[in-house]
């Protein structure tokens, strides 16, 4: 039987749909801003993912969150990128999480800091996302990388990324494959608008033994939408969709209403749960929920 | 070969403004091939700095600066006489005496290793890029080889990932390839838009039917072999 450490693994396991959420580290050292986020996520997801510097801007730290949100009862998902970080302080940041209480930890490769508002920083990258995955994996099982035994080993499961949209799918897809060979137990994508993305994706991925998360991620606006469409790599946006929001009189509603209607067709396709990636509009979380009809 | 790009006129001539004669070396390598220092280039480069004011005493050609000559064949040769033994087509030969410093427009190698045999000050031309190669279509350069110590190529269908993807992965794409594109080199910081590694790795091995390459997880690499100070000894894989 296998060990379970985390009620997101737990909640998977059970084969209950398993909504996850999302918390955006704020710039500065606003404790306050974590816990408003917590406070709006908490009734209505059994876990939320903590960011790492996503595109490489400063902010933030990922663990401060993690603990925050553990404190006041949301389970953290801690995401962990090799962009700024060698094997030496990845496995020690890891370490140090698990000895805080974290029990989920989601591996990436991480954005280039060209990417962000540090454009000249040094890009660490000594891993990838498929080796640390195996890394975390190796630690788990009570050694690390350099082979030396740890009697206190980090009990945490292991999650990946996927980039469901992107043009070719089949190298996404082997390296998918790799990630569940190097230990990944769950897989959380990138934001889908599309259903086609969604039924592709579980066509695609229908011979694996992982659970997959499709990402939803509610549109506030069409300038948001075009945004997304020239910036984020694999993202489709059904014409269906922009002509919503062109003709809102309420943009929050319709906002709720799409990610709502995504958030079935996830269901509907057969996966196991859903990652909301919430981007502001945290208080509307539970309504995208409700008026899904998920639960 | 080695990418370089000439430094820009303003900085040469600041790194120039303390000496009282100059003398230009050339070099007939990559320079050359990419005409940033070589022949032309260099008799080009005393024309400018000459209408800048700057007393360009001599010049001349190394074959190559990344061999020059050993330490011990110019033991007991002053400067001038150095100059004279590892450069060929010297102008200014009786003035070389007067120069005070050298300005090479070779590559970082070539720099060093003039350096090395000189007691007066030698200052770099060019900034050096990286290793790689001419694309005529498109004109630019393109980097090829990172020299990481440990070649990949035989499972990367002949096309380097520590070299040409951003990040160096050794186990497939990241989520940043936009339209088979890299979206790092669409970033503002970026000069050119370039192919994901990845995919373009991808497509070769499909090409010849050895997608199972991909399939397979490569361990990180080892950087013992790619630190700094790196020196090899002859006949010793390491």
């Amino acid at each position: 039987m296998k060990e379970v450490y985390s009620n997101f693994m737990r909640s998977l396991l059970s084969g209950k749909f398993t909504i996850s959420g999302e918390v955006d580290p704020p710039r500065d050292a606003n404790r306050a801003a974590v816990e408003e986020q917590v406070r709006h996520l908490k009734e209505h997801v059994v876990a939320a993912n903590v960011t790492d510097n996503p595109i490489g801007d400063v902010i933030m730290n990922t663990l401060a969150p993690c603990v925050i949100m553990q404190e006041l009862g949301l389970e953290a998902i801690y995401q962990a990128t090799c962009r700024d970080r060698n094997r030496i302080a990845l496995q020690s940041d890891i370490i140090g999480a698990a000895a805080l209480g974290i029990k989920n930890v989601l591996a990436l490769t991480g954005d280039h800091p060209k990417m962000g508002n540090h454009p000249q920083a040094k890009p660490v990258f000594d891993l990838d996302s498929v080796l640390l995955t195996r890394v975390l994996r190796r630690l788990r099982e009570g050694e690390n990388m350099a082979g030396e035994k740890l009697e206190h080993p980090p009990r945490i499961h292991i999650g990946v990324g996927l980039s469901p949209g992107v043009e070719p799918l089949e190298p996404e897809i082997i390296k998918l494959e790799k990630k569940v060979e190097a230990g990944a137990e769950f897989a959380q994508t990138q934001c889908i608008y599309d259903e086609k993305v969604l039924e592709r994706l579980s066509e695609e991925t229908a011979h694996l033994d992982i659970p997959i998360l499709p990402g939803i991620a509610p549109l506030r606006s069409v300038g948001m939408a075009k945004f997304m469409l020239a910036n984020v790599p694999g993202i489709s946006i059904p014409e269906e969709l922009m002509k919503k929001l062109e003709n809102s009189s309420n943009l929050t509603e319709t906002a709720i209403d799409i990610a709502a209607e995504l958030i079935a067709a996830v269901k509907d396709y057969g996966f196991p749960g859903v990652h909301l990636m919430p981007v502001g509009m945290d208080a509307h979380v539970g309504e995208m929920i409700a008026r899904s009809g998920v639960r | 070969m080695i990418i370089t790009r000439q430094k820009p006129m303003e900085e040469i001539l600041e790194m120039l403004s303390p000496y009282r004669g100059v003398a230009l070396v050339g070099c007939g390598g990559c320079v050359a091939f990419y005409r940033t220092g070589g022949a032309k280039q260099t008799r080009e480069m005393a024309e400018k700095l000459r209408e800048a004011g700057v007393s360009v005493v001599a010049l001349g050609m190394a074959n190559r600066q990344c061999y020059l000559c050993e330490e011990s064949e110019v033991a007991g040769l002053s400067d001038a006489e150095r100059i004279r033994k590892v450069a060929r087509e010297l102008e200014g030969f009786a003035q070389l005496e007067k120069a005070e410093a050298v300005l090479s427009l070779a590559c970082g190698v070539g720099v060093q290793n003039l350096a090395n045999i000189l007691d007066i000050p030698v200052l770099p031309a060019q900034n050096t890029l990286f290793m790689g190669r001419r694309r005529v279509e498109g004109d630019f350069d393109l980097e090829q080889c990172l020299g990481c110590g440990d070649c990949i190529l035989a499972f990367t269908g002949g096309i380097c990932p520590i070299a040409r993807c951003a990040k160096s992965l050794m186990n497939g794409p990241c989520g940043g390839v936009f339209n088979g594109m890299c979206e790092v080199s669409k970033s503002r910081v970026s000069e050119h838009p370039v192919p994901c590694a990845w995919i373009e790795i991808y497509r070769k091995l499909k090409k010849q039917g050895r997608v199972q390459e991909l399939r397979k997880i490569r361990p990180p690499k080892d950087f013992t072999r790619a630190a700094h100070m790196r020196k090899v000894a002859w006949g010793v894989q390491k």
